[in-house]
């Protein structure tokens, strides 16, 4: 139950530059409209075809995480790779794609010498949100309002982790934590093919390959850029560039 | 126009115990010949990868009894390789390691392989050839440490190569001993374009197409390269070389048997301080110990020395062939920095193969740097995921930001330094306390740059720098980052400062050899692949030259062999006049 007097979150819009007024939600953000990755497939190999299909279309459920750490994940991960800009029906999953590959086990084949084990390193990191949270305001991380996640966030992104948390950050360096959590949320996010489509990426190739190699230019299934001006949203710290003129930026810590 | 039907469809399933190697090779493993555990084989090769797979197909094409023994699966490419970045995990090798030290090395999908064909299946497949200096670092500039072997003893086994590969590239190849391709170079993609016109700006030689192990013209049955970018998501179209499609189907055709799911354990000691077997781990967990009358481990820079550190034994309390105690020291990567240059017009680097065009223009030690040795200049083509991965550790972008850099995926080129990184004693493979799944001590990696190298790495990062913009860059940005891996069981004369020979023979143990990256005392600023099959090639000549000696006598005879220039997997063109190839 949302009771913060914050009016952002996950369903935050990025805005119209010129007006500064929240852009339409699309199924397809970026620069490609009509391009379809997902259209091609039937010019693709069978193997390829199931691997991206069971990306798309057989989500695995949430089960590494528990149920708490779930909504605090989601959280992160809308906050890390925000989705606003998206219909609710077309968000990637985030979320159980990386649920999936803790819960398999599947690593990089390497551990940092001076991480824990990465299902380990995110339950510290969690652990060390909430300490956080906790020292400054009393309430935990999940208590804070989105804008002040936000901040706190951007502490860590910055290296400068709040107090409430050192020896957690003794035990693992907060700059490879964030790593491992951008690492794994961006992993999961441009491994799909609606991202593919958002930054137009031509995706799988074989058997038909590619012809038009110079010049930047599209095959004739591809799009070609039809750029867009967009702003982040108000209190977004993570965005410096893509402001919208006139704004405030607040929340700093 | 619009394409409304697929070409050519999907192509066929494989029959039970058919393999496709590419849309047209097939082999049937039904017919490959089976060794027993307890029947004493001539060579046992650990690790089928690019310098296991060379000594099976030579070892077995000149009558040893060969099995090859490999940790990770025997792949059918239509089957189980993919158009998809996040899918192709299953190439790298993902058990665990653990990297540390100043500077530690990202390992997995970066420089490692499992299953056959290893790290050939996964690389970008540059193949350029070592430098005559690169054999004489010491006696030339002071650093490092000379190779027991000069350019001219690799050089034959360079040209056979690049041959059975084969290798795509210019008529003339300016750089190190001046030679040319036999096969056409390849059409230039959008990073490349940018590579050539910012070294033609500023008057810097530059090979246009090549040399990759990339067919650029159909042949036997291999089609050619159709430029769809994931080279390093393993080759499905069958037209980038991997020991996979080029040598094991002759091995296998010439009496060698490949065991997949074979992940070796522990070498045995027999009587006479002489190896007698391998003892491996098959895909149930069952242990197994494949007899041999000789041993060749080639499982590249980390698993080769974890190999012989786990088969420490009585009499080898340090670790096998490790008397001199540099069994896992001198671990080279080379600098691996990418320079990104955002173009207002639309590049797609996703298009063509990652490696197409480079220059060695400053490869060389030269006397007005602050340095030794130096770089080369590589086309890279990261996929979404890996490009997010730069803009993350480069440019430290997340959240709204990582997702308006991401959607100029297109402007952007990214060209590569390959820089030389020097030998230094701790930098090395050493086994942590952890176990894997088979009860096997893990290997830990520590990396640590030295001023020379740091050095290197910011030369070659300015250069590149410098080249994006002469090529209309109006935004460059750089990642600090490592490729490839070699040494970690150097050869050497000295057994008191090497691990093996001159041809890869362990100087402890007499029927007992190592040959892969690891052996390379140095690397220079060249992609290692085409040497490591080189030195394979070499190394099985030698063994062919020796006979029966290897399993009978501890003799050591240092005669140089005769090239064997019949040795080649069928099909094999002779190459162009050009090339003087005899």
């Amino acid at each position: 139950m949302d009771t913060s007097p914050c009016t952002n979150g996950p369903d935050t819009r990025p805005l119209d530059p010129a007006t500064g007024a929240p852009r339409p939600r699309t199924d397809q953000p970026g620069y490609y409209a009509g391009f379809s990755t997902m259209a091609q497939k039937a010019f693709w190999d069978d193997a390829t075809r199931a691997v991206v299909e069971q990306r798309v279309h057989d989500v695995s459920p949430v089960t590494f995480f528990s149920d708490a750490e779930a909504r605090l994940m989601q959280v992160l991960c809308d906050h890390l790779l925000p989705q606003g800009d998206r219909t609710p029906e077309r968000r990637i999953p985030i979320l159980n794609h990386v649920d999936e590959r803790l819960a398999a086990g599947r690593i990089p084949g390497y551990r940092f010498a001076s991480m824990p084990p990465d299902g380990d390193a995110y339950r510290l990191g969690f652990e060390a949100l909430g300490r956080m949270a906790q020292a400054a305001t009393g309430c935990d991380f999940l208590g804070l309002d989105w804008d002040t996640q936000e901040v706190l966030l951007e502490a860590l992104h910055d290296g400068r982790p709040w107090p409430g948390a050192e020896d957690v950050w003794e035990r693992m360096p907060v700059q490879r934590w964030w790593a491992l959590v951008m690492g794994d949320v961006a992993a999961a996010y441009y491994a799909h093919p609606w991202a593919w489509d958002e930054i137009g990426f031509g995706g799988p190739a074989y058997p038909r390959g590619y012809t038009r190699l110079r010049g930047g230019e599209p095959e004739p299934w591809e799009a070609e850029e039809r750029r867009v001006a967009w702003a982040a949203p108000r209190g977004a710290l993570s965005d410096p560039e893509g402001q919208a003129p006139a704004q405030n930026r607040t929340g700093t810590h | 126009m619009k394409l409304k039907t697929p070409l050519g469809g999907a192509f066929g399933r494989s029959k039970p115990g058919t393999h496709h190697l590419g849309p047209i090779q097939t082999i049937d493993l039904n017919e490959m010949r089976r060794y027993a555990d307890d029947d004493a084989v001539d060579y046992v090769v650990v690790g089928v990868g690019s310098a296991g797979g060379v000594l099976c197909q030579r070892l077995a094409r000149a009558g040893f009894r060969v099995v090859g023994l490999e940790a990770g699966p025997f792949w059918d490419t239509e089957r189980d390789w993919v158009s998809d970045e996040a899918g192709s995990h299953r190439l790298y090798w993902n058990d665990l390691r653990i990297t540390g030290g100043s500077d530690p090395l990202a390992l997995g999908a970066n420089n490692c392989g499992r299953g056959v064909g290893g790290g050939s299946v996964h690389w970008a497949s540059f193949t350029p050839r070592l430098h005559p200096s690169d054999f004489e670092v010491r006696t030339r500039d002071g650093v490092g440490v000379d190779w027991p072997i000069s350019y001219a003893d690799l050089k034959p086994y360079y040209e056979l190569l690049e041959l059975e590969m084969p290798v795509a590239g210019p008529a003339y190849f300016p750089w190190g001993d001046p030679h040319g391709y036999a096969f056409g170079p390849h059409p230039l993609g959008g990073v490349g374009g940018t590579l050539v016109e910012g070294c033609t700006a500023l008057g810097i030689e530059v090979s246009a197409g090549g040399p990759v192990a990339i067919l650029s013209g159909s042949r036997g049955d291999r089609p050619h390269c159709i430029y769809r970018g994931f080279c390093i998501q393993g080759c499905k179209v069958g037209a980038k070389a991997s020991t996979l499609i080029t040598h094991v189907p002759d091995a296998i055709a010439s009496g060698a048997e490949i065991r997949p799911h074979s992940m070796a354990a522990r070498l045995v000691m027999g009587t006479g301080n002489r190896v007698e077997g391998v003892e491996y781990v098959d895909r149930d967990g069952n242990r197994h110990t494949q007899r041999a009358r000789a041993v060749i481990v080639s499982g590249y820079a980390i698993e080769t020395p974890r190999l012989l550190l786990n088969s420490a034994c009585a009499g080898h309390e340090d670790g096998l062939a490790n008397s001199s105690g540099t069994v896992g020291r001198y671990l080279m990567a080379q600098v691996g920095n990418v320079v990104m240059g955002r173009f207002d017009e639309p590049v797609r680097m996703y298009k063509a193969p990652p490696a197409h065009a480079m220059t060695e223009a400053f490869y060389e030690t030269d006397p007005r740097n602050d340095f030794a040795r130096g770089f080369a200049v590589q086309t890279v083509g990261p996929l979404p995921i890996a490009f997010s991965n730069q803009m993350m550790a480069a440019r430290g972008a997340w959240g709204w930001g990582l997702r308006r850099e991401m959607m100029d995926y297109n402007h952007w080129a990214p060209l590569g330094v390959l820089g030389e990184i020097l030998p230094w004693p701790d930098n090395r493979v050493a086994l942590a306390d952890e176990t894997d799944q088979w009860g096997l001590r893990v290997p830990h990696v520590s990396f640590n740059l030295r001023d020379n190298d740091r050095k290197i790495s910011k030369a070659g990062t300015a250069k590149v720098t410098e080249i994006l913009e002469a090529a209309g860059a109006t935004e460059t940005f750089d990642e600090s980052r490592f490729a490839h891996l070699v040494g970690a069981c150097r050869m050497g004369d000295d057994p008191a400062t090497s691990v093996v020979d001159r041809y890869g023979r362990t100087h402890d143990v007499s029927n007992l050899f190592v040959c892969d990256g690891s052996v390379m005392p140095t690397q220079g600023s060249a992609n290692p692949g085409l040497t490591i099959q080189a030195l394979a090639a070499r190394t099985a000549d030698y063994l062919i030259s020796q006979g029966v000696t290897v399993f009978m006598s501890d003799r050591r005879d240092m005669t140089p062999p005769p090239v064997r220039r019949d040795l080649s997997p069928p099909g094999t063109h002779r190459g162009v006049p050009r090339l003087a190839n005899r």
